[in-house]
């Protein structure tokens, strides 16, 4: 950080001014810091962790400067950078400047279904914690009303996106620990603004009571990460962690200081990098009790599957790449303002529905998926994947195409879930007329259009069979804090069997089966 | 000859039990293996690579067109073997320690194949020592490593160290590619090469023989 000296050996930094389109946002920072330390406060992302080595935090310059350097040039194309696109990870801010950022903060999902419990005295908080985001809630138990509710951005991902590239961080020298005191610290602070809310509305009533309880969901890199569980046999194969289980702390140990010190539990991990988020998922449906075989997909950077019932889950995780997020994808946003987020035929033409009724700036997961479906209807992509017109990129609504690289992305993605869901249902010995329920948890699945889900080959059960489910990680979160004992999650995560699907030797020749379109959407059972 | 572009057609188009029986057919008519190589396969893998790299194939016309021209090579590799002549080059190939994901490796390895080299195929999680040995034993000339993330990438160096300390990093080029691996990735870790897709790793398989010569 450059300073300027006083005569009296005081220190002056000096300030510049930044203005975040299309946020509207203005604020100074000290000159010379790094764009990283103050973009990611306001939702911008960095994929790989600011190695450059992604265009993920590519912002673009309106006013002011940034220089090009090597890794600039090494990840955006000539174009781009005479554009004025700068990779926020490489920059710091030398003078005032105004950015236009490519992506923002997307809303976080949370839940509000009702439930079935046991009342018990006190309060509770469920906390989901996911790679990108948090969502916590604060509970009634006796009422099992949802008292107050937080969401945020991990402040983990600032040191990389992706769980491979958090672990990767994770792996250096003491930044571990830096992780682990991060996330604490933060769900720490959810929890005291869900107990002690800066706009007391219903203050009395929640403090009526002590929190007598607290339960915390996650992937098995977040477990670790929060826990303080050494991380490198999560980096390689076999990626068997060292230990899973169900973690118990008291939340002094953890500097929460929340009144009554109530115990915290990090629910146990399944296998692999599935963790007690799919778990609560599994409880939340109630695969568990099933007579029936159910499903429960997320789809996410990393799909998850599980199949079963009460007698037999398995479970799998894909890495499904981050189509269905909109990453990787040439006009791919988040599903955010000026996201195409619908497409649907009329005539022989596209029509879009843009999130926000803004001018189209690019196209989110859903958008992707339901355009893909209607290009394969119009007969302008092949059930290869291969566009019509000799590759030509196909425009929905200006300025907004898709391309022959997008596509392939999504054949990745739904190939990945799709053979994912075949080998479990191999190793059942199921069909898929078996299953009588998958439900579609996350983000995602509550937007994706399920009958162009059908049209690409994502999902092959009939519309009747799948359910959006929401965010079934936090809604398990919150029946586990009515569980008498520990021994309850710790038996139904021994029931579900994690099944490694990159070790599964018909994986290769079903991928490349399931890569394909279908001719037609899968007719009903 | 007239019969064998149905041959190349077949590979092209992935058909692997018309490209299998159109060899044994040729094979016993008395064609040359060596002309079948040069003159049908070579040609058929060239333009499965064309149609990849122009966007009409993907992945899984990759694999499918691989599948083909592999039923062919076994029936010629080991008439090739007996008649003792040599491949364009050997290449050791395999996903480094820690990683499992080898679509990547087994479509740059079926390329190489169709493009005339003799590839040992090491798998999957492949230790050091392994790469050290084919190069020892079988005499490879190149080593091909891929690795898919951005934990398991960090191998690629260990490998190419324990090559060197086994005094064998001299006798051999090395070429990496995978989702997370860059060319400055390559450099700073004294790789000769980077690919990132399999059409294009047989160009740089030719290249860094040809400077080997």
């Amino acid at each position: 950080m450059q300073e300027m000296s006083g005569g009296h050996g005081m220190t002056i930094h000096e300030r510049v001014r930044i203005h975040l389109e299309p946020l509207g946002e203005i604020f100074e920072v000290d000159r010379e810091t790094p764009l990283k330390d103050f973009l990611f406060d306001h939702g911008v992302e960095f994929p790989c962790g600011g190695l450059g080595i992604c265009s993920g935090c590519k912002v673009r310059v309106l006013a002011g400067s940034l220089p090009v350097t090597t890794e600039q040039e090494e990840m955006l194309t000539p174009a781009e950078l005479r554009d004025g696109w700068r990779l926020a990870c490489s920059c710091g801010a030398d003078e005032d400047l105004t950015l236009e950022l490519a992506q923002w903060e997307a809303p976080v999902l949370t839940d509000e279904t009702p439930f079935q419990f046991t009342p018990r005295e006190g309060l509770g908080v469920a906390v989901d914690l996911g790679t990108t985001t948090i969502a916590a809630q604060l509970l009634d138990l006796r009422t099992g009303q949802v008292l107050a509710v937080q969401t945020a951005l991990n402040e983990q991902a600032r040191y990389g996106a992706d769980i491979m590239n958090r672990v990767l961080f994770a792996m250096n020298e003491g930044e571990a620990s830096t992780l682990a005191s991060l996330i604490r610290k933060q769900i720490g602070e959810m929890i005291a603004g869900l107990i002690f809310p800066a706009k007391p509305v219903r203050r009395t009533d929640r403090l009526r009571a002590d929190v007598v309880n607290v339960v915390i969901v996650g992937n098995t890199a977040m477990h670790h990460l929060f826990c303080g569980i050494d991380i490198e046999p999560l980096s390689h194969y076999p990626f068997d962690a060292l230990n899973d289980g169900l973690q118990l702390f008291l939340s002094r140990d953890l500097d929460w200081g929340i009144p009554g010190d109530p115990p915290v539990r990090f629910l146990p991990c399944i296998g692999g990098f599935v963790g007690s988020d799919i778990l609560a998922g599994v409880m939340a449906v109630r695969m568990h009790e099933s007579e029936p075989l159910i499903s429960l997909v997320d789809l996410g950077t990393n799909g998850e599957i599980v199949i079963g019932n009460r007698q037999k889950m398995l479970c799998a995780s894909t890495a499904a790449g981050p189509a269905f997020e909109g990453a990787r994808i040439g006009m791919g946003m988040r599903a955010a303002t000026g996201a195409i987020s619908e497409v649907k035929i009329s005539g022989e033409k596209f029509r879009c529905h843009v999130l926000g009724n803004v001018q189209p700036r690019g196209i989110c997961g859903s958008g992707l998926v339901d355009a893909a479906a209607s290009a394969l209807d119009l007969g302008l992509i092949a059930e290869s994947g291969r566009l019509a017109n000799g590759g030509a990129p196909i425009s929905l609504c200006p300025p907004v195409v898709i391309s022959q690289a997008d596509i392939r992305e999504l054949q990745l993605a739904k190939g990945a879930i799709a053979t994912g869901f075949r080998i479990l249902l191999n190793r059942l010995g199921a069909t898929p007329e078996d299953i009588s329920r998958l439900h579609l948890a996350g983000a995602f699945g509550n937007y994706i259009n399920i009958y162009s889900a059908r049209r690409i080959g994502l999902l092959t059960l009939p519309p009747s069979r799948i359910h959006p489910a929401g965010n079934t990680a936090l809604l398990g979160a919150k029946l586990a804090l009515f569980m008498p004992d520990d021994e309850a999650f710790s038996r139904v995560a021994r029931t579900i069997t994690h099944i490694p699907l990159s070790a599964d030797l018909e994986f290769q020749e079903l991928f490349a089966g399931e890569m394909r379109f279908p001719s037609a959407s899968p007719s009903g059972f | 000859m007239e019969g064998l572009k149905e041959l190349y057609d077949a590979i092209v188009t992935g058909n692997a039990k018309s490209a299998k029986a159109l060899t044994e057919n040729a094979l016993a008519e008395g064609v040359d293996p060596q002309v079948l190589i040069d003159k049908y396969m070579i040609p058929a893998m060239d333009e499965v690579g064309r149609l990849f790299e122009a966007n009409e194939y993907y992945v899984p016309e990759l694999l499918i067109s691989a599948r083909a021209m592999k039923a062919s090579l076994q029936l010629i590799r080991p008439l090739l073997t007996a008649k003792g002549s040599e491949p364009q080059g050997r290449v050791a190939i395999g996903t480094v320690k820690g990683d499992l994901h080898d679509i990547g490796k087994n479509l740059v390895s079926a390329m190489l194949e169709g493009g005339g080299f003799e590839v040992i195929d090491l798998g999957v999680d492949v230790p050091p020592e392994k790469f050290i040995a084919a190069i020892q034993e079988k005499k490879a000339t190149v080593v091909a490593m891929s690795a898919l993330l951005t934990t398991t990438m960090l191998s690629m160096k260990t490998t190419i160290d324990a090559l060197q300390n086994a005094g064998v990093r001299n006798r051999v080029k090395i070429m990496i590619g995978g989702a997370a691996v860059t060319q400055r990735y390559a450099d700073e870790i004294g790789a000769d090469g980077f690919s990132d897709n399999a059409n294009s790793a047989v160009a740089l398989a030719r290249r860094l023989v040809a400077a080997q010569a």
